[in-house]
């Protein structure tokens, strides 16, 4: 595993320390009283305790993990689950590819960067992309392993809390722990948003999805409202910058 | 024959790991092409950032389980409440959270 995960120098375990330090003071928490709402998810549907746990670790997505079950419940074939998965979790592409010119070092492997990418999910994408670029190059790959790290154990283990206490929630507590997932998308993009044409971002994306939506219907909606509401604030950033 | 015991393990590889990780390793392969000083990851800072706003109304307008149980305007409200509550309230995330979460809530008693 040499070079996969940080090196043990006293100083990466520190950084690294300390990024799981930051994560687990609040986001971590936060983001995985999102994730106790897929135990009862995994039960609903017959899954073992494993599994649910598993989802939480391997899958490392809200939003696809519901689907995934959401399309067990409705009776869907898995060939039709794993297409509406894959379709609806084309964000990680751009999310990840924003994240590795901040994490990137010369000489680093494919196998770190495979790995740095697993952990990508919006907190640990917005708080990265905030927090990393203000500090020096060597401590960055192990804060976030850190950070990362932070966020995905705890989350898996409130994923299990989750199933083993499924049903005991009253139902608005439930629904409140499932509106969670929205939020952070919500608040995260908006605390990552650094000026207008951010917010050309956020609001196009919010205004096209629903036409988008009518126009190519609930497979292909989502790459569209991206590839549009994306580029259009892309063209207005560099419109901005040339004009400045 | 499959024994049954793996069925949910191999049904969530095939059917949620795998199409989530194609995402990621691509972006990786994809990345190491590209110099880091270039505009494409500017650009696809943006278009993740539309993405995820598309997300978020698909979450609120085709909800799942008990998020159902709660009327539309409520999941609408609440986010709306933590739009404008981070932005005027001094940009605090666990504030707007909050105050997304008891309209939420709010809602669910109001229609109940």
């Amino acid at each position: 595993m040499h070079g996969v995960l940080p090196s043990p120098s006293s100083s990466a375990l520190r950084f690294w320390a300390k990024g799981f330090k930051d994560a687990a003071s609040l986001p971590a928490p936060l983001l995985a009283m999102g994730l106790i709402g897929i135990g009862p998810l995994a039960l609903a549907v017959g899954h073992p305790l494993g599994a649910a746990i598993a989802s939480t670790l391997f899958v490392w997505a809200g939003p696809a993990q519901v689907l995934f079950y959401g399309g067990l419940a409705a009776g869907l074939s898995p060939l039709g689950i794993a297409t509406a998965v894959t379709l609806s979790s084309v964000r990680f592409l751009p999310m990840t590819m924003s994240l590795l010119p901040l994490v990137r070092r010369p000489g680093q492997s494919l196998l770190q960067q495979l790995l740095m990418s697993h952990f990508v999910t919006v907190t640990v994408w917005s708080e990265s992309l905030r927090r990393l670029p203000h500090m020096p190059q060597e401590e960055r790959v192990p804060y976030y392993f850190g950070f990362a790290m932070a966020c995905c154990s705890i989350s898996t283990l409130a994923t299990g809390v989750g199933y083993l206490l499924s049903g005991q929630a009253p139902l608005p507590i439930a629904a409140g722990l499932l509106f969670l997932t929205p939020m952070f998308f919500t608040v995260s993009i908006s605390a990552g948003a650094r000026g207008l044409s951010d917010g050309v971002a956020i609001a196009s994306g919010f205004l096209l999805q629903p036409i988008a939506l009518a126009l190519i219907g609930p497979e292909l909606d989502l790459l569209l409202v991206g590839l549009v509401g994306g580029t259009a604030a892309f063209v207005l950033d560099r419109s901005r910058t040339r004009a400045a | 024959m499959i024994p049954v015991a793996l069925e949910p393990y191999l049904l969530l590889a095939f059917a949620a790991v795998i199409p989530t990780a194609i995402w990621r390793i691509s972006a990786v392969l994809l990345a190491r092409r590209i110099r880091e000083t270039s505009p494409v990851f500017d650009w696809v800072r943006f278009v993740a950032t539309a993405l995820l706003a598309g997300v978020v109304v698909k979450l609120i307008f085709s909800p799942s389980g008990a998020l159902g149980a709660v009327p539309l305007y409520g999941r609408l409200g609440g986010v709306a409440a933590a739009l404008a509550t981070f932005f005027f309230a001094g940009r605090r995330e666990l504030l707007a959270i909050a105050v997304g979460e008891a309209v939420l809530i709010g809602s669910y008693f109001l229609a109940n």
